[in-house]
């Protein structure tokens, strides 16, 4: 009862932060520097003022920002997200969303997934034998993931996948599971349609989605998992120095429930908002990735909507990515809740 | 020379019998440490932070261990727990508890039966487990107990500690405790490893002083209902005289000096003593200001050719620069008038003894120094 109370308080707290972005959004878009107006012309019409004051009208840039302002942050509400301006020019901007919105979550659940499984298991392995060999393998191999950047690592997998058959021996095409249409290009999601079961009710799709994203998602991910694996070592390494670590010794419990049921609750503590911050990262800034791999993503689409000032395509999408946030955000509170009784439901 | 040679040399660790020692430990006492040796090695120097500590201790006795902070009383704690960690090593002597030796990687068998309570309560308990998730723990290691005769025992744990409520109180977080509450609750997780030792690091340092009286009683107690030994870890010399029956006075990794405990109030024989008994608030005569020792501990890094004190003491002479001074027997200085005594064969060693001191104060060859005469002169304050 009182974990839902604090969990509906959270919820609502969300509301005025969601209304403050998409303000925000609003108001740089309006008021800034880009001209949709100008960039729906060619560069012939631009030069007649007739032209562009038409082109205003058109896409109602000439009525008083109030009254825009409103009658734009009203409708989103309400989920009318209106049709486009330039990109995909008059297409219905919720269909738009429907259609790429999937292929970057599939890609940043993956990347997170990958990230957290392989980085915090390291950093704890590393943390718990540290300064042996296998320490320093686990520590180096962390720094040389954080330090390969994103375009450079995509580019080389990229390459090595394609050319598989002759660089590695074995064809990743083929490996496994069939991808006829090779390592570029759209996960095939589209199974899932209306019928979000079929993730588990047809593996097969599901596993070849899978390996169509895995790529792209190990590269978005590698940072990542370089921070957490350091983090996690960090946060182990203090926690074995715990005064509780020395009682529990003391009391006679063996070194594998020490680590299981001691160091590795608290250990997790300091690694939630790491975990949840780059969640967001990832979803939001996958541009490059997305590019490299031939995904038709959310990255992509908001970078060019950004550009040329398509006010409600990168305002749908900016308010897509706030609600992404404020759910990770809520996640991650009530993570905090089930692993360290300190965060109070009741705290001010 | 004779007499100046440690004492362990005559009746170190190895001409103890320590196999087949439960025959033995009728009539040798729950815990024996002998010449114990705890070294630190970092980078820079090896810190012989335990150095030649030999103390005693019988079922249900409270021994004191006081001295100042960083003289080596928390180490001597954990090395005789087992709790040392890289890079320290407890590199020599024995530690015999129950006639069993220690000291050669056999603590895992003896863990629950020396336990522990550390200084500060709230970093003693794992914040993420309940109370009675972590008396629960110890009963099933050492007592075998599930379920609901565990949580039976662990209720009867808290009450028998004072704590109210018991079992609501169990599934409570270590947090939500007031700091004495906390104290008792890991007296009561010490307690249901079911001990026979218990070692009392500064138990009562980070409390305030009621709760610090109330804590005082209650181990009081326990010890009572339980038969516990208990080595009592203080720099706090009032709460020593309240608890203990014997004391050792520890300086810079040394026992300089050992007492029952009305004995060391009354006649202390080792400089250091006197001035930590000068220092102890509401001893002087109003007005008067407070006595202190100057300067500070410093870090043993090696092997002593001095009185580690020397440097400190009001009464220190010139051998005290030279030789470094072994235990001698005290018992019967002060009351009778009698300055020195001889000085004791080494064969039997300082066991047995009621009252020895390290200081060349006392020894024979030294009688006709002039810093005695000094010493005697000022009652052992410093200037």
């Amino acid at each position: 009862m009182k974990r839902l109370k604090y969990v509906l308080k959270r919820v609502l707290m969300a509301f005025p932060v969601l209304w403050l972005g998409t303000s925000m959004t609003w108001y740089v878009i309006y008021q800034g520097p880009v001209d949709p107006a100008t960039n729906l012309l060619s560069s012939q019409e631009r030069l007649t003022e007739a032209k562009v004051e038409a082109a205003r009208e058109q896409l109602g840039l000439n009525r008083p920002p109030l009254e825009h302002y409103v009658d734009w942050t009203s409708s989103l509400f309400v989920l009318d997200l209106g049709q486009t301006w330039l990109i995909y020019p008059g297409s219905n901007v919720g269909a738009l969303v429907v259609d790429f919105l999937p292929r970057t979550v599939w890609l940043g659940f993956w990347s997170v997934l990958i990230a957290v499984f392989v980085g915090i298991p390291l950093g704890f392995y590393a943390g718990v034998r540290s300064n042996t060999v296998a320490d320093y393998i686990a520590s180096i191999s962390g720094i040389v993931w954080r330090a390969m950047p994103n375009f450079w690592l995509a580019v080389i997998l990229l390459s090595l996948l394609v050319g598989s058959e002759s660089l590695l021996g074995f064809d990743w095409d083929t490996l496994l599971v069939d991808l006829p249409s090779g390592v570029t290009g759209n996960p095939g999601l589209s199974y899932m349609a209306g019928d979000p079961l079929a993730l588990f009710t047809q593996p097969g799709e599901t596993l070849a989605a899978i390996k169509k994203i895995l790529p792209a998602a190990l590269v978005l991910g590698s940072a990542s998992m370089g921070n957490e694996m350091r983090i996690g070592r960090t946060a182990v390494l203090e926690t074995k120095n715990e005064q509780y670590v020395d009682f529990a010794r003391a009391k006679g419990v063996s070194n594998r429930a020490i680590v299981w049921k001691h160091v590795f609750r608290n250990a997790l503590i300091p690694l939630v908002p790491i975990v949840t911050t780059e969640a967001f990262l990832l979803i939001g800034g996958s541009v490059l990735v997305e590019s490299v791999f031939g995904i038709n993503g959310m990255g992509k689409l908001f970078f060019d909507a950004a550009i040329q000032g398509d006010l409600p395509l990168v305002g749908s999408l900016m308010f897509v990515f706030i609600v992404l946030l404020l759910v990770i955000n809520i996640v991650q509170d009530i993570l905090y809740t089930l692993i360290d009784p300190r965060v109070g439901y009741d705290a001010n | 020379m004779a007499d100046s040679r440690p004492v362990s040399d005559d009746s170190g660790p190895t001409s103890q019998p320590t196999a087949g020692g439960s025959a033995d430990s009728e009539d040798e006492p729950l815990l024996v440490v002998d010449e114990l040796q705890t070294t630190f090695y970092t980078d820079k120097e090896t810190i012989r932070a335990v150095d030649g500590v030999s103390l005693d201790i019988e079922a249900g006795e409270t021994v004191g261990l006081v001295g100042e902070s960083g003289s080596g009383k928390s180490v001597t704690a954990r090395s005789i727990l087992g709790l040392i960690d890289d890079p320290g090593r407890v590199e020599g002597g024995s530690i015999r508890f129950d006639g069993h030796e220690l000291t050669d990687g056999s603590w895992e068998q003896h863990r629950g039966d020396l336990s522990i309570v550390f200084q500060d309560p709230i970093n003693s308990m794992n914040p993420v487990y309940t109370v009675g998730n972590q008396i629960r723990e110890a009963l099933r290691i050492h007592q075998g107990l599930r379920g609901q005769e565990a949580r039976e025992e662990a209720i009867s744990l808290l009450e028998a500690v004072g704590i109210p409520d018991a079992p609501r109180r169990l599934e409570e977080y270590p947090h939500q405790y007031s700091g004495g509450m906390r104290q008792r609750a890991v007296i009561a997780i010490a307690l249901a490893c079911d001990p026979n030792l218990l070692v009392c690091d500064e138990p009562t340092t980070a409390l305030d002083v009621t709760i610090q009286a109330q804590i005082l009683e209650l181990l009081d107690d326990l010890q009572r209902e339980e038969d516990l030994g208990i080595l009592f870890i203080t720099h706090d010399m009032g709460v020593i005289e309240e608890i203990a029956d014997r004391v050792n006075v520890m300086y810079a990794g040394e026992i300089v000096e050992t007492a029952p405990a009305d004995r060391l109030f009354d006649e202390p024989q080792h400089p250091y003593t006197r001035g930590l008994l000068a220092s102890i608030p509401g001893r002087t005569a109003e007005g008067d200001e407070l006595p202190t020792i100057g300067g500070e501990v410093p870090t043993p890094t090696s092997e002593p050719d001095e009185c580690r004190f020397a440097p400190r003491c009001p009464a220190a002479f010139d051998a005290c620069e030279r030789i470094h001074p072994e235990h001698v027997d005290v018992s019967s200085v002060g009351t009778a008038g009698v300055e020195t005594t001889d000085g004791m064969s080494g064969a039997e060693g300082t066991r047995g003894m009621e009252h020895t001191a390290a200081c060349l104060l006392h020894e024979d060859r030294f009688e006709q120094s002039p810093g005695a005469a000094t010493f005697e002169a000022n009652g052992g304050d410093s200037q």
